[in-house]
């Protein structure tokens, strides 16, 4: 790690100076110099001229020697080499490392960079047969939780630090009282898992402790999806999505693109239907969303119903009845069916002509019905029968038989308790206290018990006051498995010993259980030998490829029991619907924190949610119409916004009152909510958590919505009522406008609109010959350039595609940016004052009506133009273009002037008005001579350890470690933006180079380099590549007819171009866009020609403007399509 | 009434400002050339830890430079050799030497020998050893005639307009990938033809092998 160390002492035996070739070469005739007082000469230099110039000469050269060479050299620094060399290792040269994210019930494919022994940098495992190196927001963050100064630590009894021995002492005796009396009044609370390992074990622990009980809780569950599966077709079966075998999806409340889990095979799977040119031979598919709250999915979807959540049942309802009216069957449903149609009254044309679209030819077994993990049983139960009724079951909805599922639930657990049935409860991971049902009282439960042990990863507030915590170890420090959604086994492999000696799940079982082999790798092993193909190359290749291959589910053949399905729908309660005193709450996974567990993850907290685009904190949200009527709130409807004050959100503080219970929080006007709905985020406001969770002022970020979850509704419940306060609070939000205003930044039509004219996107804004006519044109016909430019002749000329059909809006990107470029954050504060640092964020803009609003996504980062306008105004030449095309920022020279910050149109370069990767948060503000660090002046502490910054030592020394070697940190005062990932480039480069050695094969070959965003995308959205190579990926997509350029007519000439975003509604549904997008309907009223009208469009400016891959530059004069 | 300030003072305020001025000019002038790499860096010979002698190991018993510093062909980092290499020849020749104290103790104990670093660009530089040494460019254009140091000091400025030097203009400074730590190497011993065959070999590698040393801020600053 390139750091300067504090300034040595000078050694005793000094530093060897020479000044001369002379002395070195200890020539005699310098010995002769050295010996004599006064040089053979000197004497007689009678020549004022010359003896003037010898003293003035020497003079300097005596002044330097007490000066310049012992003080003004860089302080010593030691180098440390090995005492022995470690195996495969070089320093410097990165290595990987397969493994796998656990996530509830599924897993994520990782492979892992690991620099100098630790990691640094989370990847996607493309080599995994259901993953194409994408990974979620959650994969992409979770290395900072490894680094996070607030875990837990150290083990405790009683609250007080106990040693590692005394506690596996614990479990050692803790393992042999329960199996003298056969585990009677022991009960185990865990976490959803798919790991193999842990269900072999839970095996052998049962048979050894078989009357200990065994409990599983997930606050934010997506066991429905088994559950209603295994109900619906009686056996133990789980469904697997296939959406790209899909035409036509309808999804039920199901946010698959967002919220649900695996969502990132989802957003694969979709974004390959959403190529509006035909994509091997598939046309493009179309969703309808139905839900309450705005999700990804809906954003996404290219018809949408608002209705509320509880109202989705009837949807479902209706949709069955109408499909089983053409395909017939499903008589014994009919009961359930009707009484549950009540929920939703309305919308006849919307349900007729879904139902039509499904029941399309086209369409047999190409259609998926999906329901939401927030959904009652009832309505999965109709969404089977739907799918099995349009013979979807096997194709799109696949089900592979899993075990079933025998551990009961926390409700059953707290009546144990509460019935002092129990006295040693084993909590291994979750944080029960916080995130139990509110109806529970889970924290005087968990405290009836004689002993509580818990393994935990943070000391929060399941932390037991009578019992033993153990520090549980992050999954990238352990050794584990775990099966992925197709069934793939995948191994957990650790990159790094413990950092402070962490416990997994695997071995504290084992230790309870009192087997003989307890440590993971042994049990891990173990399983292993018992998935068939043991042996120790298999093994190997197991850990090396990351996944078993041919250990995928196979599709088990099911039959719908319709009596079942009945069944269910029959003991279904009757709907009820919300009104204006009687609000629905819908408690949903956050985007950002997860059900909680990434409460104390910064990047996370600072990562806008996609919707609402709040940081820090979560909101009570509602919709602009349902406010109004409650008369709290304000919207801005010119802005698409939450009012804002000076620049500042203030929003109201209400209550929220549901079945008795009260939460106080702002609230947050959110168009695309459904009326009388409430969003409130999971995860927030939590009591105990660490320093990133609990805001710099020491107030916990959001609120705890937890307290109104009951466990008979935790999905969403009716009957909540809002009392505005007269208080305000605060909100952090980075996107202050939700509306383009008709400019055509997001460019969109329908899919009908395209078929017709595929070159729509480059026949908006200014680039006609009208507007460019007395603008002196070079050979091309593109504008003369007014400075000179640099030669474009490098080996590659780098570009990038964004595809907006294919972006979705996940926010993995944006934390992939952040944990490779060394990204800092900046805190809530900052937020509200737009400094927040990321390279790359997600522009959301809004279209249409307020209350029905269409979003779009926009991923903005720097365009690296070819004219970019902030190059010319940099006063000290910090920024300044590459060879190969690239917008280069020089960090060491700039001086913070932000002219070029001002001169971006996009506004993507970020500033550092703080040196925000050295100081604490709360105390940015600070001068040397009024800040202090435990009592000592800031300015003395600096001069002591220049490199060290102000921040705590505990989380010092662990944020060191999170950042990727082979990027500068930036210091305060100095502008950065995205580079294209310049550090991978040049590593491709000098790779490619090596490799080539004295010959002349120093090009990259296309593929080779992944940006850090383009490699978490899991959607594939983002594409870089040589635009110079015509047969590049990233030159064949922009010769494609939507690709166009934003504010192309600035003549900014970016390398990075989008393909516009190509809707596909169903002409028949009865929805108000379905003749414009909303964003065109703008522009059009603006006063904008209609793209779409025949005319001619004229010259267009812009590299990648239908010319083909070369940049303007090397462009020859073409015809192109004028 | 009598002056208040004596004569001299008149002329002050223009003295001082043209003073001000003569030193403000040689200091910067100073500063500027005395304080460049070339003499801040050049020359640096720090005492090391373990007297090693390039001169003797490489000069005399005719190591390769590759032989200690291996990982120089694969990282971006030139490894200092860990005592196990050093051990390889030492538990036999001079096995019980004092000079070769700390070594032995190294080997032994896993303490890490502390050597000074004498090269060192700064942290914002990321410079790529294996690049240069695979292409061409050889130890002796940056690190002097190590083979002939006895203790190794700073020879060239390494500063960034040092790199220019040969970035601007690679041809002058590329030999034969064979010969890149072979330190005595010249093309001829004739100095008028070594300039000669320089100049013509030089283009053409540049030219076989495509070196574009690039002189964009990119290739170093990141």
């Amino acid at each position: 790690m390139k750091t300067i160390p504090p300034p040595c002492p000078e050694p005793e035996a000094g530093p060897k100076y020479w000044r001369s070739m002379d002395q070195l070469a200890d020539t005699p005739e310098f010995r002769q110099w050295l010996e004599r007082e006064f040089p053979q000469g000197a004497s007689e230099l009678a020549d004022p001229v010359t003896r003037r110039h010898f003293v003035k000469i020497m003079s300097a050269s005596f002044l330097l020697a007490g000066v310049g060479l012992t003080g003004c050299r860089r302080p010593e620094e030691k180098i440390l080499p090995f005492a022995k060399m470690p195996d495969n290792y070089v320093h410097g040269v990165s290595q990987f490392y397969a493994t796998a994210m656990p996530t509830r019930n599924s897993a994520i494919p990782l492979v892992v960079q690991s620099d100098d022994g630790r990691p640094t940098k989370i990847e996607g495992n493309p080599q995994h047969p259901d993953s194409n190196g994408g990974t979620d927001q959650f994969a992409q963050a979770s290395i900072l939780n490894l680094y996070d100064p607030d875990r837990a630590i150290r083990f405790t009894g009683n609250g007080s630090t106990k040693r590692r021995e005394e506690a596996l002492d614990f479990l050692t005796s803790l393992s042999t009282q329960a199996r003298a009396n056969g585990g009677q009044r022991l009960a185990f609370l865990l976490e959803r898992s798919s790991s193999p390992s842990r269900a072999r074990l839970q095996r052998l622990v049962s048979e050894r402790l078989p009357q200990a009980q065994w409990f599983v809780y997930e606050p934010v569950d997506f066991d429905i999806h088994r559950q209603a599966a295994t109900a619906a077709f009686g056996k133990s079966v789980a469904p697997y999505f296939k959406l790209d075998e899909a035409n036509v999806i309808v999804s039920l409340d199901c946010d698959f693109i967002g919220t649900e889990e695996n969502s990132y095979i989802n957003c694969r799977r979709f974004a390959r239907r959403r190529n509006p040119e035909k994509s091997a031979g598939q046309p493009m598919s179309r969703l309808y969303a139905v839900e309450g709250l705005l999700t990804l999915t809906g954003a996404n979807a290219d018809h949408r119903l608002r209705i509320p959540s509880s109202a989705a049942q009837g949807f479902a309802a209706r949709l069955a009845s109408a499909i089983l009216a053409q395909k017939g069957g499903g008589a014994e449903l009919q009961g359930g069916v009707t009484k549950l149609s009540a929920a939703l009254a309305g919308q006849d044309a919307w349900i007729a002509e879904c139902a039509k679209d499904l029941l399309s030819a086209d369409n047999a077994g190409k259609s998926l019905v999906l329901a939401g993990h927030r959904q009652p049983l009832a309505v999965h139960t109709l969404a089977y029968a739907i799918n099995a009724a349009l013979g979807n079951i096997g194709t799109t909805v696949v089900l592979h038989e899993v075990p079933e599922s025998k551990e009961g639930n926390i409700s059953q657990l707290a009546q144990a308790l509460n019935g002092s049935q129990i006295d040693t409860l084993v909590i291994l991971g979750g944080n029960p206290v916080y995130n139990a049902p509110a109806d529970l009282a889970w924290a005087q439960a968990q405290a009836k018990a004689k002993s509580v042990v818990r393994l935990g990863y943070y000391e929060d507030e399941s932390f037991p006051a009578n019992g033993w915590h153990l520090p549980m170890a992050h999954y990238l420090e352990s050794w584990g498995d775990a099966r992925t959604a197709d069934g793939t086994v995948v191994p957990v492999q650790p990159l790094i010993e413990p950092l402070f000696g962490g416990m997994t799940e695997l071995e504290v079982l084992s230790r309870i259980g009192g087997l003989e082999k307890t440590s993971p790798y042994d049990v891990v092993r173990e399983t292993y030998r018992g998935l068939g193909s043991d042996g120790e190359e298999n093994w190997k290749k197991f850990l090396h490829d990351g996944f078993l291959a041919g250990s995928a589910a196979a599709p088990a053949s099911v039959q719908l029991n319709g009596n079942a399905c009945a069944a269910a729908l029959n003991a279904a309660p009757a709907p009820q619907l919300p009104s204006r005193d009687r609000l629905e709450v819908v408690f949903h996974r956050s985007h950002s924190v997860d059900d909680g567990r990434f409460n104390n993850n910064g990047w996370l907290q600072e990562t806008a949610d996609p919707v609402t685009k709040l940081t820090w904190d979560n909101a009570i949200l509602i919709s602009p119409e349902t406010a109004r009527e409650l008369g709290v709130g304000e919207y801005d409807e010119e802005r698409r916004g939450n009012k804002v004050r000076k620049g500042l959100f203030k929003n109201q503080i209400v209550e929220l009152e549901l079945s008795g219970r009260k939460i106080r929080g702002p609230i947050w006007l959110q168009p695309g909510l459904a009326k009388d709905t409430v969003g409130l985020a999971l995860g927030y406001g939590r009591e105990k958590t660490g320093r990133i969770g609990r805001l710099d002022t020491g107030q916990p970020a959001g609120f705890n919505a937890y307290k109104l979850r009951a466990s008979t509704a935790d999905g969403f419940a009716v009957g909540g009522k809002i009392t505005p306060t007269s208080e305000t609070y605060q909100l952090a939000n980075t996107q202050e406008h939700g509306s383009m205003e008709g400019r055509p930044i997001i460019r969109e039509a329908t899919k009908k609109q395209y078929d017709e004219h595929p070159e729509f996107a480059k026949n908006m804004d200014l680039s006609s010959p009208a507007h460019m006519a007395h603008i002196p044109k070079d050979e091309t016909g593109n504008p003369k350039m007014i400075y000179p430019r640099p030669v474009y002749n490098g080996t590659h000329q780098w570009g990038m595609s964004i595809d907006l059909n294919a972006c979705v809006g996940c926010t993995a990107c944006m934390l992939a940016c952040q944990s490779e470029n060394n990204v800092p954050i900046v805190g809530k504060d900052q937020v509200t004052k737009g400094r927040e640092m990321t390279w790359l964020r997600l522009d959301r803009y809004f279209a249409g009506s307020v209350d029905d609003p269409q979003v779009a996504y926009q991923p903005m980062l720097c365009q690296h133009c070819e004219n970019a306008p902030c190059e010319s105004v940099c006063p000290v030449n910090a920024t300044v273009h590459d060879e190969e095309g690239l917008n280069l920022m020089v960090y060491n020279r700039c001086v913070g002037t932000r002219y070029c910050s001002n001169n971006c149109p996009y506004k993507v370069r970020r500033f550092n008005y703080f040196d925000y990767s050295r100081r604490p948060r709360n105390a940015l503000y600070r001068d040397p001579f009024t800040a202090r660090t435990d009592g000592e002046w800031e300015l003395k502490r600096w001069f002591k350890q220049p490199e060290r910054g102000s921040i705590p030592d505990d989380e010092w020394e662990l944020l060191k470690l999170v950042r990727n070697p082979q990027v500068s940190v930036r210091m305060r005062g100095v502008m950065e933006k995205c580079t294209f990932c310049i550090q991978r480039i040049e590593e491709a480069k000098i790779t490619q180079k090596v490799k080539a050695g004295p010959s002349g094969d120093v090009r990259v070959p296309d593929g080779t380099i992944k940006t850090a965003c383009q490699q978490a995308c899991p959607a594939e959205a983002i594409v870089f590549g040589d635009v110079s190579d015509p047969n590049s990926k990233v030159s064949q997509l922009k010769k494609q007819a939507r690709d166009y350029a934003v504010l192309g007519f600035l003549d900014t000439r970016p390398r990075l171009t989008y393909l516009a975003r190509v809707r596909n509604p169903n002409p028949a549904m009865p929805d108000a866009y379905k003749e414009n997008p909303g964003t065109l309907d703008e522009y059009i009223k603006d006063g904008n020609t209609s793209p779409l009208e025949s005319h001619a469009h004229g010259t267009v400016v812009g590299p990648g403007a239908g010319h083909g891959a070369q940049p303007a530059t090397q462009h020859k004069a073409e015809k192109g399509a004028h | 009434m009598s002056d208040i300030f004596p004569k001299w003072t008149n002329q002050l305020p223009g003295k001082v400002l043209i003073g001000a001025v003569m030193v403000g000019t040689a200091v910067t002038a100073g500063l500027w050339y005395y304080f460049t790499p070339k003499y801040t860096r050049v020359g640096y010979q720090p005492v090391q830890p373990v007297s090693f002698s390039h001169s003797i190991h490489v000069e005399q018993l005719g190591l390769d430079c590759r032989y200690c510093h291996n990982a120089v062909e694969k990282s971006w980092y030139s490894n200092i050799p860990t005592a196990s290499t050093c051990m390889n020849c030492h538990n036999q020749v001079l096995a019980t030497d004092p000079r070769l104290a700390l070594v032995r103790e190294s080997a032994q104990t896993g303490k890490p020998i502390p050597w000074v670093q004498i090269h060192k660009t700064p942290d914002y530089v990321y410079f790529n050893h294996s690049v240069h040494v695979n292409r061409g460019v050889s130890c002796v254009e940056c690190h002097g005639q190590i083979n002939k140091m006895d203790e190794v000091y700073h020879a060239k400025p390494l500063s960034m307009a040092f790199c220019l030097d040969c970035h601007r203009n690679p041809g002058e400074r590329l030999r034969p990938p064979d010969k890149i730590t072979d330190l005595n190497w010249k093309w001829s011993d004739d100095p008028k033809s070594a300039a000669q065959l320089q100049k013509t070999r030089g283009e053409e590698f540049v030219r076989d092998w495509n070196v574009r040393a690039s002189q964009n801020c990119s290739s170093c600053h990141r």
